[in-house]
């Protein structure tokens, strides 16, 4: 099949290729200069084009072997199939795992941020407890009491601070301001720098500002304090004078960054993951890294993350790829962002995808082994029944495909291919042996035709004659004699008319009436539409032949022999009658049988002589018999003393139209 | 015949592409865990001086950042460039990835600057040059461009009899070359009021001592500049002392806690504050990508501004002024 289509292409090349010269040629006749070029260039193209059109119906014929074109088509189908999987199957893993990261670091933040919120409520606490004080609005606002009095309740005041701070690290400063310039910071030790512009600072504007409610600031630098100038949260509340109702003063504490940066810290999000926390205005409170951020050095995208209030989103860096998670609280305003790296979220995604290439890699080999064993199994019956077939095309018939008990498709072929191989061997053999028998029939019909004793007797008699003087009896003897020979040498034909047959036999009847004088009668009796059919040459003659030697010849009185045809349906009966001594049943039989065969090598002349005559009889029988079938032939019916009938029965086809 | 070469080669194939990947995912993940030594020679390892430890506070941050093995070297006294060229001759005998390098003297750290190089090892050069720093990086603040602003700061008050004096911290120091000739520089044809430049060797009393020689020596002084931490202060606490303090306009350079609550009280004007938390961040920065080949600029400005006791409170100064630790 593929030489076939190679052979095709082969020739709608040259198909083509003529065409294109043709077409060159006319295309040139016609145009002329450039135009002519152009042509030729576009027909080239056209050309080109078209042998390119044919190159993908290559595809399937790239592999010389069914096997090889099956392995290669359920490999890629195998690869493919487990590349889609392993794409799908990692995708799929590295979702879910932000999905749950994501779900898992907002409960985080936001329990940070709940621990942020208590952690000020506290603070909030302790303001209240501080603004409701006695102490401190007698301290502050009391114009009445003596120098005495007013130091004991101020050392009061800085003991409770005193106390506070020793209790809470986190608090860097307590203190409370009053406008009329009295104050208590810390345990009362310090000493309020006398250039802070408190009425340029935030916290002290706002506090005021806030009717008694605690407000929180930013990070900034505390300066209220003389030779200190810490970062700190400031918590901010107004002191509010009992005695005129108004607003005269400032109670504030200062946190440091160590409870808040410990609270951030606790939430572990991957080694490089941290916690930060920005005020309303996105501003820094505190993050990690707040040195660098200060200078600029790094950042934080503050707009992304005011944009969405609590919730998640990723940021897309490659491998700093970072997953924000934010989580505003109500009470202080203030966002706590978590930030993950995708990277150490998705920790093992590399290991998992190199176990997951690795199990692929495996899976590929396997399925490949397994489908190229498939792939043989499957094209084995095939590759047997083509070699059978290669062999039996070679001319060895003896294969057989093996062919199972319950057999598929192919061993149904397989079964075909034994049926028809068997029948091409059983028809060549038959073929062989009718080729056989045909080939040593001509052989013996060669030799029948003329009894070379008919010929030395005739010759003798043509002798005799001549010798007596009988002049007309020699002419008209050898005219016969020539006849004779005539019609058995220069007639090719193996099928003759029963005219020309019985022409034959009539010749050689008168030749013998002429020796045999008035002991030989005969009588032919056929009409013309019986003497136009066709009749294997050399029949009648052997059987008249028999029945002068067989019959009259021993009769002392001579006989009579008739020659005469009937018509039936479909058959012609010729009948060689003859009134002679007859046979008995076993006469016939010898007669007839095969047995009786000429042995080429047998070179007694006087065997042959004996011989001869039987084996013509059965010499014709098995030509007609091989000639017209088995249904024909000879028979004979004979009895003894009474003469013999034998009968020709052929087919009936009619010849020489 | 085919078919038997075909399916080894897929085969073939498929361990080729295992081996391939395989391998290069080792060596990506060898690549990414290296560490480069860097070895920091300070012209300061003081860390009193609040300049000299922000800068060091930068380059630890930086090495942090970068996963950098960075050692700290250097002599105590800013003026001690002897020490300094015998710790930089220590360094390279370590041989270590680079050698980040803050020259104590323009002229005296140029030939053991040369030798870093010839040793083969990656030199960058942080706040201050050397003589003929030709194809050396260098991170510093722009003293120039610094010494311009506070110049020009100076404009507001000059009259026609107007003296100016100058405090400069150590002569031949680069940084004060260049600060020097940025004041005179924005001053313009108002640089001949400079009647007198003292030189502090960056030391608080020298320039206490100097201040107040030059106070009495010219009486109608009215404005007086720092060119560093040392020298400004040393200047102011003269100027206090005396009682000038408003007086007198003093600027300074660079900030401590002292020479903030000067500015807070009025002593100061306005100071000019180099970034040096930035400057040590951004030297080990270009020291770590000159070691991986990539391309140093010839000079990166750190930064500097001029801040005044009126915004030394906003949220950008502040940060400037105090720096967060």
């Amino acid at each position: 099949m593929y030489r076939g289509f190679i052979k095709n292409r082969d020739a709608d090349k040259k198909e083509s290729n003529k065409a294109f010269v043709e077409a060159k040629d006319e295309k040139c006749k016609k145009a002329n200069g450039k135009t002519a070029i152009k042509a030729v260039m576009n027909l080239q193209n056209k050309f080109c084009n078209n042998r390119f059109e044919k190159k993908p119906q290559n595809l399937l014929f790239r592999f010389k072997t069914l096997k090889m074109t099956m392995v290669f088509f359920f490999s890629v189908l195998i690869i493919a199939a487990v590349f889609i999987f392993l794409l799908v199957s990692i995708r799929y893993t590295e979702d879910r795992i932000l999905k749950n990261s994501k779900t898992y670091t907002l409960q985080m933040v936001e329990q940070v941020n709940t621990d942020i919120d208590s952690y000020f409520s506290y603070m909030e606490n302790i303001s209240s407890m501080m603004v409701q004080n006695a102490d401190v609005s007698r301290y502050l606002f009391s114009e009445n009491s003596s120098a005495a009095v007013r130091e004991e309740t101020r050392e009061k005041v800085a003991s409770q601070f005193k106390t506070i701070m020793e209790t809470r690290p986190d608090i860097t400063n307590i203190a409370i301001l009053a406008d009329n310039g009295r104050y208590v910071i810390d345990a009362g030790d310090k000493i309020k720098n006398t250039y802070a512009d408190l009425n340029n600072t935030d916290w002290y504007i706002k506090a005021k500002q806030a009717n008694g409610s605690t407000v929180l600031s930013t990070s900034h630098v505390q300066n209220i304090v003389q030779d200190d100038y810490p970062w700190v949260v400031t918590l901010s509340r107004a002191l509010y004078n009992p005695t005129t109702g108004k607003i005269e003063g400032v109670f504030f504490v200062d946190l440091n960054y160590s409870s808040i940066s410990n609270l951030c810290k606790s939430l572990h999000l991957g080694t490089k993951g941290y916690v930060f926390v920005i005020d309303e205005n996105g501003g820094i409170v505190y993050h990690p890294r707040q040195t660098l951020i200060y200078s600029g050095l790094a950042k934080e995208n503050i707009t992304a993350i005011q944009a969405s209030k609590t919730g998640n989103f990723v940021t897309h860096e490659g491998k700093n790829s970072k997953l924000y998670t934010i989580y505003t609280s109500q009470k202080t305003g203030w966002s706590v962002i978590g930030v993950a790296y995708v990277n150490e979220l998705l920790q093992g995604r590399e290991e998992t995808q190199a176990a997951y290439i690795v199990i692929a890699c495996v899976l590929l080999l396997i399925a490949v082994a397994i489908a190229s064993i498939l792939a043989a199994e499957i094209t084995k019956p095939i590759k047997i029944l083509t070699r059978t077939m290669r062999e039996v095309e070679m001319g060895d018939f003896d294969q057989e495909v093996p062919v199972d008990p319950v057999p598929n498709e192919i061993g149904v072929l397989g079964k075909a291919f034994n049926t028809m191989t068997k029948r091409i061997k059983e028809l060549m053999e038959q073929i062989i042996l009718e080729q056989k028998q045909k080939r040593k029939s001509e052989l013996i019909a060669l030799q029948s035709q003329i009894n070379p004793h008919f010929l030395y007797n005739t010759l003798d008699s043509i002798i005799w004659m001549a010798e007596g003087g009988k002049n007309k009896e020699v002419i008209l003897m050898t005219s016969y004699l020539a006849k004779l020979l005539r019609q058995s040498i220069s007639n090719d034909d193996e099928i003759v008319t029963i005219e020309q047959e019985l022409s034959y036999t009539r010749s050689y009847l008168a030749i013998q009436k002429m020796r045999y004088q008035d002991k030989l009668e005969y009588e032919i009796d056929v009409d013309e539409a019986s003497g136009q059919a066709l009749i294997v040459k050399l029949v009648l003659q052997p059987l008249v032949e028999n029945a002068i030697y067989h019959g009259i010849k021993y009769r002392e009185h001579g006989g009579m022999i008739r020659v005469y045809t009937r018509m039936e349906e479909t058959r012609i009966c010729l009948f060689v009658e003859d009134n002679g001594q007859g046979m008995d049943e076993d006469q016939v039989q010898e007669l007839l049988s095969e047995r009786k065969k000429v042995n080429p090598n047998e070179d007694s002349v006087k065997n042959k002589q004996v011989d001869r005559h039987g084996l013509g009889i059965a010499n014709v029988n098995n030509r007609l018999k091989l000639f017209y079938g088995t249904a024909y032939g000879l028979q004979i019916s004979s009895q003894k003393g009474l003469g013999t009938t034998v009968c020709v029965t052929i087919p009936y086809e009619k010849g020489g139209v | 015949m085919r078919k038997d070469k075909g399916i080894p080669l897929l085969f073939l194939i498929i361990v080729l592409v295992l081996i391939v990947g395989i391998g290069s995912g080792i060596y990506l993940q060898r690549k990414s865990e290296q560490t480069y030594k860097i070895i920091f020679v300070s012209k300061s390892v003081n860390a009193s001086t609040d300049f000299w430890y922000a800068l060091m506070e930068g380059t630890n941050a930086a090495a942090k950042d970068y996963n950098a093995e960075v050692t700290t070297v250097g002599p105590d006294s800013e003026s001690d460039y002897e020490t300094q060229n015998e710790q930089i001759e220590a360094a390279i005998a370590k041989h270590p990835d680079a050698i980040l390098l803050c020259p104590a003297d323009y002229e005296k750290t140029a030939k053991a600057a040369e030798k870093i190089k010839k040793a083969g090892i990656k030199l960058v050069l942080i706040d201050s040059l050397v003589k003929d720093a030709k194809a050396m990086p260098m991170i510093a603040t722009d003293n120039y461009a610094a010494g311009e602003k506070l110049g020009r700061f100076m404009k507001m008050w000059i009259t026609n009899d107007t003296q100016i004096a100058i405090v400069g911290h150590v002569e031949g120091a680069s940084t004060a070359i260049d600060r020097i000739a940025g004041i005179k520089a924005a001053l313009g044809s108002d640089s001949d009021k400079i009647v007198r430049i003292v030189y502090s060797d960056s030391d608080y009393d020298k320039a206490y001592e100097a201040t107040k020689t030059l106070l009495t020596e010219y009486p109608q002084l009215s404005i007086i500049a720092g060119t560093n931490e040392n020298s400004a202060v040393g200047a102011a606490r003269a100027v206090k002392e005396m009682g000038l303090a408003g007086k007198v306009h003093l600027l300074g350079f660079d900030s401590s806690k002292e020479e903030v609550q000067l500015l807070e009280e009025g002593v100061f004007d306005a100071i000019v504050v180099q970034k040096a938390f930035n400057m040590g961040y951004l030297g080990i920065e270009a020291t770590i990508e000159s070691v991986q080949g990539k391309k140093v600029a010839a000079q990166t400005d750190s930064g500097s501004k001029l801040v005044t006791k009126y915004d030394m409170y906003t949220e950008e100064n502040q940060k400037l002024l105090f720096p967060f630790w």
